[in-house]
């Protein structure tokens, strides 16, 4: 149970949440979720999570905000965006600080299981090293 | 009476043209009779002159008794009788035929008198001659003393002495000393016929005397009449003279008067004749232009105006009807600009809209595939979930969809009825809600809870906010907060909606002018210019009226304000 990694799903749509829990859980993950920003970050100082996947519009503490507290306390962490406003500039914003991933809305599950197998690639290649 | 100015104006010229006229013409028939009177003072005058031209030879004739002197007085009668012949029969009749015919009748009678008094004289110088005759007889009878004794020479030349001073004198006092004298002789010598002859001359010299003391009385009467008569007639025909020359006066006074007052009063009758229809026209004119254009000037002389006034309501109905088409295109191209304003907005929240509904478009995608890779795990119940989601995801697109189209104007309803501000207000901030999300603007609230009810239009009074909150938004740009206030006030029976900016402000030059059509401070292509004129043409709709102030760099509050509902909306 130890070496299970651990993600945050943090999204005020909480169909979103409940649905990614059940598929990582099956996936093997141990799966946390938040539906507002705020206790996301509260969650994130208190625990540690291996990948986070965040919405951005959220009101106001939105997922740029989340993407920013984990790159400065948790660098190793790898933070998915997933978001409905997929535009341009956004995906340049959360790239340039540190994104791993950025999915427009509507997803396929497929495509978001693939990229955070990925992430957990780099994850394993770096605990190795 | 129907008459053309200028008729009027002919009118009004000739009536007074007519009484001058008229006064003159009297006035000179006057002037004319005056002269005329004035000519028969002078032929009275011309009378009067030679009836005492004829008198003081009539004294003469008494004083000298000669036939030299009757005949001055004879030559005066013919020139008076040659005068009085002169004068015509028409100015006898108009000065007084009576008094003439009665000068000719004494003039006759006068000049008869003058002749009978010549033949008098003539025989007083031949009685004088006998008494002078009989007195040197008497004188030489007594001389010789012997006929006579009682008679002496002294006493006779007394007598004769007494006789000279009675022919000399001729009054009564020489006379009785005279006849005193002659009774003496009469008495002294009874029976001497010589002696008797001397007294018989005197007493035939006497009556000679006396008669012509009767007819030089006479004569001095019939004078005197004649005298008068001339005198009466001059003096009447003067009279007549200065009674004309006063009523002339007072008839030409009458005329000044006549002249001072009835001309000015027609001339003003004339001329407000002439100006009441203008007058009526320019009044017409003057209230149509301070803006009741359903009036119409009157039609009623038929004069020139008449044209005047027909050309005027015709021009007036054109006039009417362009401005009723006019306005007609005015609110078809508000409902225009309306329109195109509300596609300008819609333009703008699509995109946030469309964004939006990527979120209920993921939850069915993502809770389907899951059902279709775990179907044999879920449990019934765990798929009744599911597909609860599912629908309630599906309704919720729906919705977001619906409020975008409601906004889009399916809903073409203009009616003005009772609803609620409140949650019109809620509704439209609904629309922006996903652009408020976007733009990173926080949203500040502070609505009054229960409904409020004002009489308007759903759809207008959405665009009025979402105008209002999307101007605010592109203000922002980037971040902000936007304040959302709305109060009813009792008091004033109205509700007052506050939408405040923290954007970049709009300077005070371009406030002023911010209502105005086309008038826009947005980049080209960012704004139509159209909205907050026609923000402001929906909220005068719903009588209510729209306010803002705004500091640079700190924001804008826009302030609607519209009446509450009363029952008798």
């Amino acid at each position: 149970m130890e070496n299970k990694l651990r993600i945050m799903i943090v999204d005020d749509e909480p169909i979103v949440g409940k649905r990614l829990k059940r598929l990582f859980e099956k996936e093997g993950f141990e799966v946390g979720t938040c539906t507002r920003g705020s206790v996301a970050i509260e969650e994130l100082k208190r625990k540690h999570f291996d990948i986070v996947i965040t919405d951005l519009m959220m009101g106001n503490v939105d997922g740029m905000k989340i993407l920013e507290f984990v790159k400065t306390n948790h660098h190793v962490t790898r933070v998915i965006i997933i978001t409905g406003f997929g535009k341009k500039e956004t995906a340049a914003e959360a790239f340039s600080k540190g994104a791993f991933a950025f999915i427009i809305k509507p997803f396929k599950i497929d495509e978001l299981r693939e990229v955070v197998r990925k992430a957990c690639a780099g994850l394993k290649a770096k605990s190795a090293s | 009476m129907q008459l053309k100015i200028w008729h009027k104006m002919i009118i009004g010229i000739s009536i007074p043209a007519l009484i001058t006229l008229t006064g003159g013409f009297f006035t000179y028939a006057y002037i004319n009779d005056v002269k005329l009177r004035h000519g028969f003072v002078e032929i009275a005058d011309d009378l009067r002159d030679r009836v005492l031209e004829v008198r003081r030879s009539e004294k003469n004739f008494v004083l000298h008794k000669t036939e030299e002197y009757y005949n001055y007085c004879n030559d005066g009668i013919n020139i008076l009788n040659r005068s009085l012949n002169g004068i015509s029969p028409e100015i006898a009749e108009q000065v007084g035929k009576n008094d003439f015919s009665f000068l000719r009748d004494s003039l006759k009678a006068y000049s008869g008198l003058l002749i009978d008094l010549l033949g008098h004289y003539r025989q007083e110088d031949i009685f004088i001659e006998k008494v002078r005759d009989e007195g040197r007889k008497l004188e030489a009878f007594v001389k010789t003393e012997k006929h006579a004794p009682e008679l002496s020479i002294n006493f006779v030349l007394d007598l004769r002495r007494l006789e000279k001073d009675y022919m000399l004198f001729r009054d009564t006092a020489s006379f009785n000393r005279m006849n005193d004298a002659l009774s003496e002789v009469n008495s002294l010598v009874p029976s001497c016929p010589d002696c008797a002859r001397y007294p018989e001359a005197i007493n035939d010299l006497i009556s000679v005397y006396n008669k012509i003391n009767a007819m030089e009385n006479d004569l001095l009467i019939a004078g005197r009449g004649i005298e008068d008569t001339t005198n009466r007639i001059a003096q009447s025909e003067r009279q007549k003279v200065n009674a004309f020359f006063t009523s002339t006066q007072r008839f030409l006074m009458i005329v000044l008067i006549l002249f001072c007052t009835l001309i000015p009063l027609f001339v003003y009758q004339t001329a407000s004749y002439v100006v009441a229809p203008i007058k009526r026209l320019a009044d017409i004119t003057r209230k149509i232009s301070e803006g009741d254009m359903t009036l119409r000037a009157p039609i009623k002389e038929h004069d020139e105006t008449y044209t005047l006034a027909v050309s005027f309501n015709r021009m007036l109905d054109h006039l009417q009807l362009t401005r009723s088409s006019l306005e007609k295109s005015l609110e078809l191209l508000h409902e225009k600009h309306v329109e195109v304003e509300k596609r300008a907005s819609l333009g703008f929240l699509v995109s946030g809209v469309a964004h939006e509904l990527n979120n209920p478009l993921n939850n069915i995608s993502l809770t389907a595939e899951t059902m279709k890779e775990d179907l044999q795990e879920l449990s019934t119940e765990e798929l009744r979930e599911h597909i609860q989601d599912i629908i309630s995801q599906s309704e919720r697109a729906k919705h977001i969809i619906e409020e975008l189209l409601d906004f889009a104007g399916t809903r073409k309803s203009t009616a003005m009825e009772k609803l609620d501000i409140i949650n019109v207000l809620a509704e439209s901030i609904n629309l922006v809600a996903n652009q408020l999300k976007v733009s990173h603007i926080h949203l500040k609230k502070d609505i009054h809870k229960t409904p409020v009810f004002i009489k308007g239009n759903q759809s207008k009074l959405e665009e009025i906010f979402v105008n209002i909150m999307v101007n605010a938004i592109h203000a922002m740009k980037e971040s902000g907060t936007l304040s959302i206030c709305a109060k009813p006030d009792e008091k004033e029976k109205s509700i007052t909606v506050e939408i405040s900016d923290t954007g970049c402000g709009i300077p005070k030059k371009y406030l002023n002018n911010i209502f105005e059509p086309f008038y826009t401070t947005k980049q080209s292509g960012l704004g139509t210019g159209l909205g907050l004129a026609v923000t402001r043409s929906l909220v005068e709709k719903h009588s209510g009226d729209i306010d803002v102030r705004s500091k640079v760099g700190e924001g804008t509050t826009f302030t609607v304000r519209f009446p509450l509902y009363t029952e008798t909306d």
